[in-house]
């Protein structure tokens, strides 16, 4: 199957190409971002650990986020119905979870907004941020302090 | 805006399928109930405001980056 590829000039990424079937739509948008719909998830090779969502229909707009269980390993949203009704979801195998992060002035420290995780259902590529109102999770917990390496060299570089 | 007046126990309806019932008032609170399709997230204001700004701040707060970005793989919950 040939798919069209689609080449575009990121402002932070530079030259980047993709297919339709890589876009993920947010039919509803973000808070903050409603009119922007359609996103493509990008991993840069010197930080793995971050996902960015890149809009494709404001190239200066690029979130970065995680995968909240690869930092919170007892992380465990109550989703809403909605959630899955309107992504179409019914299994755990179907769709993926981000949280965004934002990092506080001179990247003294990182959050992570557990309050409002966002599901992509990997079967349609359709995404939602959920709210998950009445929960005590955060929309900006900190990132935990990582005890090894990651410690010593920000405190080195600073 | 529109503006009703509505006694307790008595509803708005929106669109076809959200009713609002007034449950009860006490000085200056207001308990309402909802009812709308499990498809219609339903939140208090303050919480969509507060993911509004940590959306955007998101943005602003967000680290350079350098190097070439691929597309990133997806999963599931291990």
């Amino acid at each position: 199957m040939e798919e069209q590829q689609i080449t575009v000039e990121l402002p932070r990424f530079g030259s980047c190409s993709y297919t339709p079937s890589e876009v993920i739509e947010f039919p509803w948008g973000l808070p903050g971002f409603a009119t922007l719909r359609h996103w493509l998830p990008l991993n840069l090779d010197s930080h793995p650990t971050f996902v960015w969502l890149q809009s494709l229909d404001d190239p200066e707009v690029a979130l970065p986020a995680v995968d909240p269980w690869m930092v919170f390993e007892n992380y465990d949203p109550k989703l809403p119905a909605y959630a899955f009704t309107s992504l179409e979801i019914r299994e755990a195998g179907d769709f993926a979870t981000l949280c965004v992060v934002v990092v506080t002035p001179n990247a003294a420290e990182m959050t992570v907004n557990l309050m409002a995780p966002v599901l992509i259902n990997l079967r349609t590529r359709k995404a939602r941020q959920i709210m998950l109102d009445g929960s005590t999770y955060s929309a900006r917990e900190p990132l935990p302090r990582k005890s090894g390496a990651e410690a010593s060299a920000s405190s080195k570089s600073a | 805006m529109l503006v009703l007046s509505r006694k307790i126990n008595q509803s708005i309806m929106i669109g076809d399928d959200v009713r609002i019932v007034i449950v009860a008032v006490d000085r200056d609170q207001v308990k309402l109930g909802i009812e709308a399709p499990r498809a219609v997230p339903v939140h208090r204001s303050e919480v969509y405001e507060e993911i509004r700004r940590a959306n955007q701040e998101a943005l602003g707060a967000a680290p350079a980056t350098s190097g070439k970005a691929e597309k990133a793989t997806l999963r599931p919950r291990k």
